[in-house]
């Protein structure tokens, strides 16, 4: 990795949600870890595709690094500048808020509340423009939005500047969603499962589109799915890294490929065997010893995937393995299976499970 | 549409983005062009509304009573009339006389610029606190909601009618403007909660978070992205206490805690006609009718005005009843492209 | 005797048992701008004790196929054509012909279905073991043993049955949620499970699972079942064949392995190279062009035609019915001859 200053850098980043109600202050509210001890950093240009299931945090993740998410622990910095600290009053940061705040944006998942229903295409993409750009007078909001229509594909972009967004496909409303994050030229844009509410066919449309966009107005991409393959696609054509989440840490990380062909983490591994391919193979037995995930109010002791996982040993349970970097292949693994000293190779297996390679 | 996975053209996209006009318009013309979209656009969308016309009808009508009618019709006196003068029997009394002889068709035009005035004072009181107050408090959540929702809800919790009276009695207000404003006094705290309930759901869409990432202000947010969505309900309710500040009154004029004056207000003819054997009789049931019907259909234009803005809110409305290109949905069958 | 609309249905000569028999099924709405048909002269058999998958995108039809078989579509949509259904024992009944009260009957005692967006099919105020009470009480089914047979589904479905019936609906994670269902959709013992996109809404890991798991429950408990999604690589590792739904007609039927490795019908071809998946060469998957029709205004002739690459003049007279191309697999197209044409980029070595 270069050693340019990241876009952004997540630095030991826990993000603890309080659930229940908290009018009585002596309660002891159930804390729903989210996200514990993320470290990540993004660079200029740069495509970090992240997969989890749900609770893995990864959403959590995704709006941290976008600034929507304010950490309970640890920093978020914009090229060096604390974002939180920015925003306090009497502070004289180095980078304003508000420049911050322009250059991270995001896509949602879902389409049909992506853009407001009340606005019209050009009024919703008028008001980034209007915020931003106050030298540009109303017939040049109008010349940028038509270009910009245009340059997505969708023609003739006077029709479609004037439909409100229930008159628009999905795949649309996305790509309209798209624009509106362009608009700013942000340095960071979070794609928060941006294709997997659109059709199957219509997902390799959006992704290549992402990505075209991605390289030629110099963004960075976080792109966040629960759907490997579609992580993959992102990832791999960009040449970009790939990151696995579960229950709030961070698994795994490398080069897409690399994580892709050479999958470290048992995690990982249940991960690929879930993503059905095209090829036939006999319907097999999951290969983890328990199919429903841990409350996250109450992760696992240790490793938090040691109930699930096909290798876990008693040393599993006890400590939680910090993400070890193999320098040749700059691809980092959360377990202790990649450490041949370690001293996991020592103790029992649990029950069901097995200490083979 | 383009084919997407061709080789890119950075010079296209850059081009794109630093897009400008190639004509700049005159200050004069950018001001046409504002006052179209937001004020003209928007007029013309609720026109085109049968029920938003209808609406707009009766209210002008009213107003035309009250702003015109107070000089054409007589301001009536005791015993200009024969008693109990049934309708539709005289020119002098259209609408005939009541019990002491007081033409009902004047009554009913001298009392409406005071109730318009009343109505309109209440509505637009309990309204507007009710969706700052609640709006406000359902965005910014937190302690901030916390303490604002404690306050509304002691509002809510102190009795409405003893408080009216304990104010206008202290107050001994004349003017229909105040008085409204006092009749509901406590009147938005409940709607404050309602539109509280609402909001939170709404604060969570994805377009609102993406407002935010905009970078765009808080009343901003409040006003553009959430404020639509509830209006419909808003104006439903500013409707609701509207017709309330009407019978609300009824009370106060009885307590004699507000000036009994002889001819102020429908409800008080309601009432007085209800005492003079409205309902028993046939010769006093004109006496009742006409001020109830006054008020019905004045409550029915201000409905019906409020639902015809439901397409100036709600485009989806607005769609179903013009051609777009893009209709393509059918009954219950899904629209291409988007899973459910 | 095979009929040529049997022939049309995938029947082979030698027939395996259909226990749904599908014939010229249609279901159109009337609508202001003209007739919408969602479903357009759909045939097809289906198999006995066999897994069947309908693939589809969002506005092929798919989900009216599923109300269909119930006998469910809403109103005022009209459904017509002959669904002929074979019980184990005794006579053929026609679906669509039902009385209300035996549909009533029918309805989750020989055809059963778990819904799409089915997570929130469940009555919020009422724990699980309620619901599957009130299923067994309204059929008149004794209840004791009816919620032993409950807890045995649940428990071949990885759930503790004591939990799951105790709890409430908002207590249970969606994959929960989704396992009980089909529990429920299975405690009468119906002879055919209809499922239409049951794990849309679920994780990858509990999707993968669940897929395993009705395997196993169609072999235990003699049970067919009808699996519609959008998903064709998941679907794969469960169905034994694969109908592909375009435009609410049929355009190919077959295996599962013809399917995949020789598609005939170019619109399965380019489903297959635009799916994202992880073992296919990425500069090899492409989207396809152009959009779906609308049920008003399908595209005379083949309603593929407009998108297809192997479109002839004749595409636009003449609409295709399925042809046999083998005993097992049929395809709607009139140049499916010429199907190698289109590169399947699964065939590309790595």
């Amino acid at each position: 990795m270069s050693a340019e200053t990241p876009v952004i850098s997540l630095s030991d980043v826990e993000v603890h949600f309080e659930t229940g109600s908290s009018l009585n202050p002596l309660a002891d509210n159930d804390v729903v870890r989210a996200a514990d001890g993320i470290d990540l950093d993004i660079f200029e240009n740069d495509v970090v595709a992240i997969v989890g299931e749900s609770g893995s945090g990864k959403t959590t993740l995704g709006k941290t690094a976008v600034g929507l998410q304010q950490p309970t622990g640890g920093s978020v910095q914009y090229r060096g500048q604390d974002i939180w600290d920015a925003q306090k009053l009497f502070s004289k940061p180095d980078i304003p808020f508000s420049e911050i705040r322009r250059s991270l944006q995001i896509i949602h998942q879902d389409p049909e509340s992506s853009l407001n229903p009340h606005k019209s295409v050009r009024s919703s993409l008028e008001q980034p423009l209007k915020k931003w750009h106050t030298d540009l007078g109303p017939e040049d909001r109008e010349a940028r939005i038509l270009a910009m229509l245009d340059r997505v594909g969708m023609s003739p972009p006077h029709d479609y500047a004037q439909r409100y967004p229930h008159q628009l496909s999905g795949g649309e409303t996305q790509r309209v969603a798209l624009i509106r994050a362009l608009l700013m030229n942000p340095d960071l844009i979070l794609a928060d499962e941006a294709v997997s509410a659109l059709d199957v066919s219509l997902r390799v449309e959006m992704m290549d589109l992402m990505l075209e966009l991605q390289d030629s107005f110099d963004t960075s991409f976080l792109f966040i799915s629960h759907d490997l393959s579609n992580a993959r696609y992102v990832a791999e054509h960009a040449g970009g890294r790939l990151g696995v989440m579960y229950l709030g840490e961070l698994v795994e990380i490398g080069p897409a490929e690399e994580v892709l062909q050479n999958p470290q983490h048992p995690y990982t591994k249940v991960l690929t065997w879930a993503t059905p391919s095209l090829e036939i193979t006999a319907a097999t037995e999951p290969p983890v010893r328990e199919i429903d995930i841990p409350d996250p109010v109450n992760p696992p002791s240790g490793c938090r995937f040691h109930t699930r996982c096909p290798n876990a040993t008693t040393y599993c349970q006890q400590r939680t393995p910090p993400l070890f970097l193999d320098e040749a292949t700059s691809h980092q693994t959360a377990c202790y299976r990649v450490d041949e000293d370690s001293e996991y190779w020592t103790h029992e297996p649990l029950e069901g499970a097995t200490r083979d390679r | 549409m383009s084919n997407t996975t061709e080789s890119v053209d950075l010079l296209e996209s850059t081009e794109a983005l630093e897009a400008v006009a190639e004509e700049t318009l005159t200050k004069r013309e950018r001001w046409a062009l504002a006052i179209e979209r937001s004020l003209l656009a928007p007029a013309r969308i609720v026109w085109m509304d049968i029920r938003a016309r209808v609406g707009l009808l009766i209210i002008f009508g009213f107003v035309a009573m009250a702003v015109v009618g107070t000089r054409v019709i007589r301001e009536p006196t005791v015993g200009e009339g024969e008693r109990l003068e049934p309708a539709f029997s005289s020119v002098a009394h259209p609408l005939g006389t009541d019990s002491v002889g007081r033409d009902i068709l004047g009554q009913i035009v001298h009392a409406s610029p005071n109730m318009l005035l009343m109505i309109l004072a209440g509505g637009v009181f309990t309204t507007v606190m009710a969706t700052s107050v609640g709006a406000t408090s359902g965005y910014l959540g937190g302690r901030i909601d916390r303490l604002i929702m404690s306050v509304t809800d002691i509002v809510m919790t102190i009795p409405g009618l003893p408080l009216v009276v304990i104010l206008a009695a202290a107050l001994s207000p004349q003017n229909p403007l105040v008085v409204g404003v006092i009749l509901t006094i406590n009147a938005w705290a409940g709607l404050a909660r309602a539109i509280r309930s609402q909001v939170l759901t709404i604060r969570e869409s994805a377009y609102v978070e993406a407002s935010k990432a905009m970078g765009i202000s808080t009343p901003s947010i409040v006003r553009r992205d959430i404020l639509p969505n509830i209006m419909p309900y808003v104006l439903i309710n500013f409707v609701d206490a509207a017709r309330n500040v009407i019978f609300a009154s009824v009370g106060l004029y009885f307590i004699g805690v507000l000036p009994y004056d002889s001819v102020v207000n429908w409800g008080v003819m309601i009432d007085l006609a209800y005492q003079g054997g409205g309902l028993q009789s046939m010769a006093a049931v004109h006496w009742l009718l006409a001020p109830l019907l006054t008020i019905t259909i004045l409550s029915f234009g201000l409905i019906m005005f409020a639902q015809g803005t439901d397409r100036m809110f709600n485009p989806r409305v607005r769609a179903r009843h013009t051609t777009t290109p893009a209709d393509g949905d059918a009954s219950s069958s899904e629209s291409p492209g988007e899973q459910r | 005797m095979n009929t040529s609309s049997d022939l049309q249905a995938g029947t082979p000569r030698t027939a395996p048992d259909p226990i749904l028999r599908i014939r010229d099924l249609t279901v159109r709405f009337e609508m202001d701008r003209g007739t919408s048909r969602v479903l357009d002269g759909v045939n097809l058999d289906i198999h006995r004790n066999e897994i069947i998958g309908i693939v589809g995108e969002s506005g092929s039809g798919k989900s009216m196929l599923a109300s269909a078989l119930l006998d469910a579509v809403v109103k005022p949509g009209v459904t017509e054509g002959t669904i002929t259904y074979s019980p184990p024992d005794g006579d053929d009944i026609d679906i669509l012909d039902l009385s209300a009260e035996d549909l009533r009957q029918f309805r989750w005692e020989e055809i059963s279905m778990v819904f799409q967006g089915a997570l929130s099919s469940f009555n919020p105020t009422m724990a699980i073991g309620e619901h599957f009470q009130e299923t067994l009480e309204a059929h008149g089914y004794p209840v004791g043993p009816g919620m032993d047979r409950a807890a045995e589904l649940l428990d071949d479905l990885y759930l503790d049955p004591d939990r799951v019936l105790s709890s409430y609906p908002h207590e249970l994670s969606g994959g929960m949620k989704q396992r009980a269902l089909i529990a429920l959709a299975l405690v009468l013992d119906p002879e055919v499970l209809v499922m239409d996109e049951p794990t849309a809404a679920l994780d990858l890991l509990m999707q993968r699972s669940i897929v395993s798991l009705l395997a196993e429950l169609r072999d235990k408990h003699d049970l067919t079942m009808v699996f519609i999604t959008h998903d064709l690589p998941l679907v794969t590792k469960l169905a034994d064949r694969i109908g592909v739904l375009y435009a609410f007609e049929f355009a190919e039927i077959g295996k599962t392995e013809t399917i995949l490795k020789e598609p005939a019908h170019p619109y399965t071809r380019a489903l297959l190279n635009a799916t994202p998946n992880l073992d296919a060469p990425l500069e090899e998957m492409r989207p396809i062009a152009g959009s779906a029709p609308d049920p008003v205004n399908v595209p005379e002739g083949c309603s593929y035609r407009t998108r297809c690459p192997l479109a002839t003049p004749d595409c636009e007279h003449e609409d295709p019915l399925l042809e046999q191309v083998t005993d097992t697999h049929r395809v709607a197209c009139h140049h499916w001859r010429d199907a190698e044409e289109i590169p399947l980029t699964t065939e590309v070595d790595k």
